[in-house]
């Protein structure tokens, strides 16, 4: 698993405004870095690294919430879970299949055929979950989730423009969504 | 499972003011689970416990070393460590339905088989059920089954023994007290200096790891 990049420039004095902006362009420039290739089956560990880029990314949305407006930080958290869910279908196929090989590889020649059977239904699951990811891909391309983030980055910043809706928390945007934020 | 609310977060204070407050949080919310998901049949306890340490993890992998005593660094690892045990066992609990599932649906086709092989017959030939197409699959699914039933208690056991050792260590205590601590820029930073003397200003207060 890529190891977390770290952020440049924080430190505890630093208003939690300008750590959000920051926080944000970088995990959400992780997040990108880790697009290439995650579609080849070939090579599991890419969709792992943009997953969990995108769990980092969520996390940040969520931890700076109070920073950001509610409806721009809403849509982006739709957005990125939706994406998270896709990586979510493939990832999973991966992993299991690669344990049940290890599996076959092990037991014993009687137990293989059982071990094939569920494996050609975690294979199936697998092409399902790809097509899954190529769909949530192209849709962040489409919805420039780029450019929207870098913006809701520039938002929390002190001299960033300025926050229309500020006076409450964002709506619940998933089962892991921001928590409420009481000031 | 929906994230515990914080309180006292404010968009216009410092970064490590708003920090302390949201890891006192989720380090509540995490040990929260103890002892419910000591209880191996606690299968949603362990699965929220998981997702409590992830958001406990995210936020010390941002701001653990800029913002916070030693110790905060040594629970980036503590934090990883048990949601990734968390995730073994949370597969094992996803993967054993469906093994079970599959392996119900090629016995029940098989004893259809059996039955349509008895045609009009009276009673069923035990023979009739032997040598069953799917007979193989199933038995290799058995062999599976149990395989994951033994590796999550195993995994569970480990579960079990890393709990108690950060509970031994002090885990709770010393993330808590190590965020009410600010880094001495002075001074080189690292885990291994680790917790007994504060790097710098003190708490005000630990609370005791309960």
């Amino acid at each position: 698993m890529a190891k977390a990049r770290e952020i440049p420039g924080l430190e505890p004095d630093l208003s939690y405004r300008e750590a959000a902006a920051t926080t944000v362009s970088v995990r959400a420039q992780e997040l990108f870095d880790h697009a290439e290739g995650v579609l080849d089956t070939s090579e599991i560990e890419r969709v792992h690294d943009m997953r969990v880029a995108t769990r980092r990314l969520r996390a940040v949305l969520e931890i700076y919430e109070a920073c950001f407006p509610r409806k721009a930080l809403r849509d982006v958290l739709g957005d990125i879970k939706a994406l998270a869910d896709a990586l979510g279908e493939r990832r999973d196929p991966d992993v299991h299949l690669a344990q049940l090989e290890e599996f076959a590889g092990a037991v014993k020649e009687a137990d293989r055929p059982g071990v094939e059977v569920f494996a050609e239904r975690v294979r199936a699951e697998q092409g399902a979950g790809n097509q899954a990811l190529a769909a949530a891909l192209a849709e962040i391309q489409d919805s420039d989730l780029r450019g929207r983030l870098a913006a809701l980055a520039a938002s929390a910043a002190p001299d960033g423009p300025p926050r229309r809706d500020v006076d409450g928390p964002a709506q619940d945007a998933g089962p892991d969504a921001p928590s409420e934020v009481t000031p | 499972m929906k994230a515990r609310a914080v309180k006292g977060l404010d968009p216009d204070a410092t970064l490590a003011h708003n920090f302390e407050r949201i890891i006192a949080t989720r380090l509540d919310e995490l040990c929260s689970f103890v002892p419910r998901a000591l209880d191996p049949q606690r299968v949603k306890a362990l699965h929220d416990m998981r997702i409590a340490a992830k958001r406990l993890r995210y936020i010390l992998e941002v701001g653990a070393e800029p913002c916070f005593g030693p110790y905060a660094v040594t629970a980036i690892k503590c934090t990883r460590d048990l949601q990734d045990l968390l995730g073994e066992l949370h597969d094992c609990d996803v993967q054993l339905p469906r093994v079970r599932a599959l392996q119900d649906e090629l016995r029940a086709a098989d004893a259809l088989e059996a039955r349509a092989r008895a045609g009009d017959a009276p009673d069923l030939d035990p023979t009739l059920a032997s040598g069953t197409p799917n007979a193989p699959a199933w038995r290799g699914l058995e062999t599976l089954r149990i395989y994951i039933e033994a590796r999550r208690g195993l995994l569970f056991e480990r579960f079990v023994e890393m709990w108690r050792e950060l509970e031994r260590e002090g885990f709770r205590a010393r993330l808590q007290y190590a965020i009410t601590e600010r880094p001495d820029p002075a001074a080189p930073r690292s885990p291994s200096d680790n917790g007994d003397e504060p790097s710098s200003t003190a708490a005000s207060a630990v609370q005791s790891d309960g």
